[in-house]
């Protein structure tokens, strides 16, 4: 489960979230229970109010404003035993991170931070159903983190690379 | 000893040599090039090849009574075996999870098939027999070890160029599926994404899904049940984890062997006087005909869900129905991406392309059914 608490106009809520399945959540506002559907993801990296929210990279308070829909849709919730041993996903992998698209594995790591890269440059190959897939940049922006190694396992939505702000 | 007819003794190889034999060699080259130098299918052309090339020298011994290609044939083409075997080792490769994530993916694999039967009805057209017509039609399914299944029982004497045509049609799927794909559709339906739902599959229904398909398949269409049995098998094997030596056996041992003996026998069927007919090029026209209208079947039927599911479901999958597992699923990825480089459809394609491999099985026993094979 992971808890928000955000400050909306002044007021503060606390929404704890819990992952069933990859589409379906229990959300938890203020003692109110809903399950929610999950009915498209999409990263917006180009949207213009989602760089303002973006956390510095390795902030991994509570307090995140993770209020993004994008940012909500990256929490996978899992144990953090799994979480740590992976790939640190949802930390801070809102609209500022390229995300995995799907399960595999990242066979090669073609940036490291630092680098500045073009939208649709090419990031990483990520082998997914023995094919390999070809992973571009979906903005253009400096790499602030590599968030994975080649040769590591991935889940869907799981952060590949983040952007610095900017 | 040496006596008038030494000579002619010692020379009756080349005193065979005729000019089927010699036309014959030249195509066994050109599939030996084509594996080796183009990579089509080498697994099967190659040895296809080799077959084709010593079963057509001059008084071949390989193909006489006993020789090592005629005991091949009789040992495991004659009777099915051979690609009832390569069928365990499909499905102790396939992944069924995408299609059990999404199962509603099991109607494109469906609309993939349709080729098939209109395939049929050409080849009847053109005057082939039902049985060779049906086993004509099934090259659509673009599944090899199902096309040599089907035509084995139901016309072994066009199994050389059928089997030929299956394959090589397989190794042209990159090439003549995009073209198809990119008629077919715009690239705004090209661009339609489709999020990837990870719905967690439980072990217990991954371990169900090959068992309740067998019963399924098996009760309503029996004359699937060797293909659809033993492909369930090879994923009853996979997905349980219980047999992990019998599964990786299964996969490659077994299937490797399987293969090498599988294609000599083939190739040693394509004698001159049986394979340089004029059916045998009506085969290869009508065979890529059957493929084509599978593809487009399949793009057409996925525009029709997409119309009805208000443009969630992009055309291109549509594609993936036919069977060429996972070659089929590849392109479609492959396609989406060159519209849209954050496209991922593979998962999505996978499904259809799994649901093709599994209606291809069911079109070949409807096929047997049809034509009242036993």
């Amino acid at each position: 489960m992971r808890r928000y608490t955000l400050g909306l106009g002044g007021r503060e809520f606390v929404i704890d979230v819990q992952e069933i399945d990859a589409d379906r959540f229990e959300v938890v506002v203020g003692g109110e229970r809903y399950e929610v559907k999950l009915a498209g993801d999409e990263d917006l990296p180009e949207s213009t109010i989602t760089p303002g929210l973006v956390p510095p990279p390795g902030s991994d308070g509570p307090a995140r404003p993770a209020a993004t829909a994008a940012a909500t849709r990256s929490v996978p919730a899992r144990s953090s035993a799994t979480a740590a041993a992976s790939s640190r996903p949802a930390a801070g992998a809102g609209p500022s991170a390229l995300n995995a698209p799907m399960p595999g594995v990242i066979l090669e790591l073609y940036v490291k931070a630092g680098d500045k890269v073009e939208r649709g440059q090419q990031i990483a190959v990520l082998d997914a159903m023995k094919m390999h897939n070809l992973i571009g940049a979906p903005r253009a922006g400096t790499i602030a983190e590599v968030c994975v190694e080649a040769g590591q396992a991935v889940g869907h939505g799981d952060a590949i690379v983040r952007f610095a702000e900017g | 000893m040496i006596g008038p007819d030494t000579l002619s003794l010692l020379l009756q190889g080349l005193a065979h040599v005729t000019a089927q034999s010699l036309v014959m060699m030249v195509v066994a080259l050109v599939l030996l090039y084509l594996g080796i130098a183009k990579g089509y299918e080498p697994l099967l052309l190659l040895p296809i090849g080799a077959g084709c090339l010593l079963a057509n020298l001059p008084l071949s011994p390989l193909i006489a009574e006993d020789g090592m290609l005629r005991v091949l044939y009789d040992m495991g083409i004659r009777n099915e075996l051979f690609p009832l075997l390569i069928f365990i080792g499909i499905g102790a490769l396939t992944d069924f999870g995408p299609l059990l994530e999404n199962p509603r993916l099991v109607l494109l694999g469906a609309a993939g098939q349709f080729g098939i039967f209109l395939t049929l009805l050409l080849a009847l057209a053109l005057g082939f027999t039902r049985p060779e017509a049906a086993s004509i039609g099934i090259i659509g399914a673009i599944d090899g070890p199902t096309s040599i299944y089907v035509s084995g029982l139901l016309a072994p004497h066009l199994l050389g160029p059928i089997t030929v045509a299956a394959y090589s049609y397989m190794s042209l799927v990159p090439i003549i599926l995009p073209p198809i794909m990119k008629l077919l559709t715009t690239p705004a339906e090209r661009r339609i994404r489709m999020p990837y739902s990870q719905r967690v599959i439980s072990r217990r229904t991954r371990i169900l899904f090959p068992i309740v398909v067998t019963v399924l398949v098996g009760t309503l269409v029996p004359f699937a049940t060797p293909l659809i049995g033993m492909l369930m098998l090879g994923n009853l094997m996979k997905e349980s984890g219980a047999v992990e030596r019998l599964t990786k056996a299964s996969a490659q041992e077994i299937a490797n062997t399987v293969t090498l003996f599988l294609g000599l026998a083939i190739g040693s069927t394509m004698v001159g006087s049986e394979f340089l007919k004029l059916s045998t090029l009506a085969i290869l026209v009508l065979g890529i005909v059957a493929f084509a209208v599978d593809a487009v079947a399949g793009v057409l039927f996925a525009k029709l869900l997409n119309k009805l599911g208000g443009g969630t479901v992009n055309p291109l999958i549509g594609a993936a129905g036919i069977s060429a597992f996972p070659m089929a699923a590849r392109v479609v990825q492959r396609v989406a991406q060159e519209e849209d480089f954050e496209n991922f459809l593979l998962m999505h394609a996978m499904g259809a392309n799994a649901a093709g491999q599994v209606a291809s099985v069911v079109a070949g026993g409807v096929l047997l059914a049809l034509m009242g094979a036993g």
